[in-house]
């Protein structure tokens, strides 16, 4: 499981651009699911992949299921050579995603976000409409499962609906 | 009068999303306990559900410790 409260307080202490998404993030908006690794977006900019480095370095990430006998360089250079990531830390589980399917890259994440306090910082998250899209998108077993609660948080949140 | 959240989610319109996902078999009472909490405290709740999580996984992986008693 993840420690949400060192991963996210790592990244906001290193100013790290990054925007919520997933599980956790449907779980800000209030609904009864359940995830075990956090999911965020990250801007690619070389500037922040600097402060991302930095911000989970001390966690020693390496890829989900990586040979444990072989050494993994965690820096810059690895994260230019992709834009999503599944890693192991030794706080637990983080996929790092430079785009978001059904959503688009950074900036169109963060346009389509909110922000919570949490652990004492402004943290942006996914709005409820845009991981309706993302799960909509991903169209895996687990996405059509998490779907009926999320048409059903944004019809209840709806000020027009009745 | 309008409708709060919670009332539409523990009284739901027939044709609603809501009613679909509760025929779908979600506990929208849940989902009414966790809109009540501030965001905190609902990634506190999250924290404590991978706790249990991983504390059933252990359990998991131990097997059964004895056959139960008849």
């Amino acid at each position: 499981m993840v420690d949400l409260e060192k991963v996210i307080s790592a990244l906001a202490s290193n100013n790290v651009e990054f925007v919520i998404v997933g599980g956790v993030a449907i779980k800000l908006h209030s609904s009864g699911y359940i995830t075990v690794d956090l999911d965020f977006c990250y801007s690619r900019s070389k500037e922040n992949i600097i402060r991302l480095v930095s911000a989970l370095k001390p966690f020693s990430p390496k890829p989900r299921n990586f040979p444990a006998e072989l050494p993994y360089i965690f820096d810059e250079s690895t994260l230019g050579q992709a834009t999503n990531f599944t890693f192991e830390t030794s706080i637990g589980d983080l996929d790092l995603l430079g785009e978001v399917k059904g959503v688009g890259d950074y900036s169109a994440v963060l346009s389509r976000s909110v922000v919570f306090e949490i652990y004492g910082s402004r943290i942006n998250a996914l709005d409820l409409d845009a991981l309706i899209d993302a799960k909509t998108a991903a169209d895996r077993p687990k996405d059509h499962l998490a779907l009926p609660e999320l048409y059903a948080l944004r019809e209840a949140l709806d000020p027009n609906e009745d | 009068m309008k409708r709060t959240p919670e009332e539409k989610l523990l009284n739901p319109r027939p044709g609603s999303r809501i009613a679909a996902a509760r025929d779908f078999g979600i506990d929208l009472s849940l989902t009414v306990s966790q809109l009540r909490l501030t965001p905190q405290e609902r990634i506190d709740n999250l924290q404590s559900s991978m706790s249990f999580v991983a504390e059933l996984d252990r359990a998991r992986k131990k097997g059964p410790i004895a056959k139960g008693k008849q």
